[in-house]
């Protein structure tokens, strides 16, 4: 039983999952906020996709009988042409965006030629297998070679320089095109000499469109996961109610090491400062502030308390805003991020009035998993913390021109939600 | 004409073994219908809407309302059950 707004992504799902022909029915979308008067009102109207009573749908799938050919076994093949052909260079253009292969932008088309160039920036062979993607955990997981991840980089722009950053980012096993009906998107922060060496921006503007490197390395990323893991397309593989502007540049940028008071990200996720890699988070959007002034508990208390618990914090500070935090305290990003997960707490009644909170976080709570079983028999207006330590993260990242700092709404991913081996932290020069 | 040839950027995608269904009800009666709360926001009131109309229409059928242990993986413990004391189960709401 499904919500019909899922349809198209039910069919596809069932197919790929490998019953294809499995029974389904559907109720109106949304169920979530319906009250049991207008669910009972779902159960007794129409399925809304076959145009008939509902429960007549259901019990028609339960007492007919299964041809034959349903319930056996067969197994089909799903493997693609290796070469696109077309009359023109516009012909192609227009093809790449019919297959949904592009950002509906123009891409740089994957000749043979711009390829094997590209193939040089790696000294990993063109057929060595670099990881699998997937669209969702509710999906097949596909598979992609060092070559396929070159075709992709060919398309964003990108030169051989940056085809190391770009592997480690297709090898972390997370797609920047996730199809969560929460319109997320990736955020990738880099570390290490690869960024100098790519002269990649961590200052004035490093978030927006002012550098070559940034901004090819976060299109490839969007790309190649689209590519990749079999598609990005709304109704059938992408789910997101909204979309996302971020995930056009999957905005990509350098950690500011060198005006940071702080040690390097990579050096918390257990890299030296002489390793290079590339830090992935999931992100929804980002709040603003500049400086720490007298008020600042109160502000970021408030800043923070409207998000839903499941998704966490990432707060970006540019240099100046990071000297504040460590004027008030904060000697270590760690001490920052403890002060957070100890005081920033909202009622019980609104950490569970949030829609992943729901979905999510009551599965833990329901499961027995603390703290989050405690907070369920909390009285509605007890404070609870709002994100345990593991969801809160803190970048630097800007110039000096003020001090600026964000609070990007999101986290490194949860791996329990992905397949087995997904990183959110990947060296770089292992594909170098 | 001559045409121009580029590289596909697609990944390669997995063989897919179709799975054969379960055989089909002869009847409901006497029997035993699980019905699977799966864990998106509403669906355990959903099928307690479910269970209440076949209570009222379909007497004759019982049920039971189960909660998949997390949505984004196998229940193995809740299938053997199914599997063992049911006779057919309705997963739901998906979104």
């Amino acid at each position: 039983m499904h919500a019909d707004a899922f349809a198209r992504l039910v069919d596809s799902v069932l197919r790929v999952n490998g019953v294809p022909r499995a029974r389904r029915a559907f109720v109106p979308t949304p169920v979530m906020g319906r009250t049991p008067e207008e669910l009972r009102g779902y159960v007794e109207g129409d399925d809304p996709v076959r145009g008939r009573p509902f429960m007549d749908v259901v019990l028609e799938a339960l007492l007919e009988p299964i041809p034959p050919e349903d319930v056996r076994d067969v197994e089909f093949d799903r493997s693609q042409e290796a070469l696109v052909e077309g009359a023109s260079e516009e012909a192609l253009q227009a093809l790449f965006r019919e297959n949904g292969w592009t950002d509906f932008l123009p891409v740089v088309l994957p000749t043979r030629e711009r390829v094997d160039a590209m193939l040089a920036g790696t000294s990993h062979p063109p057929d060595e297998v670099v990881g699998k993607l997937q669209a969702t955990k509710y999906r097949e997981l596909w598979e992609f070679t060092v070559e396929k991840v070159a075709v992709n980089a060919v398309m964003a722009g990108a030169g051989p320089e940056h085809l190391p950053v770009i592997l480690a980012l297709a090898s972390s096993g997370i797609t920047a095109r996730q199809s969560s009906t929460s319109s997320m998107a990736s955020m990738v922060v880099v570390n290490g000499p690869i960024a100098r060496e790519l002269g990649m921006n961590s200052g004035i503007g490093a978030l927006g469109p002012y550098n070559h490197a940034n901004a090819v390395i976060g299109r490839a990323y969007g790309l190649l996961s689209q590519n990749l893991q079999g598609g990005s397309v709304p109704t059938i593989s992408y789910m997101g109610c909204q979309g996302n502007p971020m995930t056009y540049a999957s905005p990509t940028f350098a950690e500011n090491e060198e005006l940071s008071p702080w040690a390097p990200y990579h050096t918390s996720r257990g890299f030296s400062p002489e390793d290079s890699t590339v830090g992935i988070f999931e992100v929804w959007g980002n709040v603003w502030s500049e400086g720490l002034r007298e008020h600042w508990e109160d502000k970021v208390k408030a800043m923070l308390a409207g998000i839903d618990p499941f998704l966490g914090v990432v707060l970006v500070v540019s240099p100046i805003a990071a000297r504040e935090f460590v004027n008030v305290g904060f000697d270590t990003r760690e001490s920052l991020i403890d002060w957070i997960a100890e005081n920033v707490r909202v009622p019980a009644r609104r950490y569970w009035n949030h829609y992943a909170a729901q979905t999510f976080v009551r599965e833990d709570a329901l499961n027995g998993i603390e703290p989050f079983a405690s907070y369920l028999h909390a009285g509605p207006d007890e404070l609870v913390p709002l994100f345990p330590r593991e969801k809160i993260e803190v970048l630097v990242v800007g110039g000096e021109t003020n001090a600026q700092w964000s609070a990007f709404i999101g986290s490194r991913l949860d791996p329990r939600y992905w397949a087995p081996g997904v990183q959110t932290t990947v060296s770089v020069d292992a594909w170098r | 004409m001559s045409t121009l040839s580029v590289l596909s950027p697609v990944g390669f995608p997995p063989k897919v073994t179709a799975k054969g269904l379960a055989p089909s009800l002869d009847a409901l009666d006497g029997r035993l219908l699980f019905l699977v709360d799966v864990g998106f926001e509403n669906s355990d009131h959903f099928m307690v809407q479910v269970q209440r109309w076949l209570a009222e229409h379909r007497p004759e059928l019982r049920t039971e309302i189960v909660r998949w242990r997390n949505q984004h993986e196998p229940d193995p413990e809740l299938s053997a059950r199914i599997k063992a004391e049911g006779d057919a189960a309705l997963l739901g709401v998906g979104l």
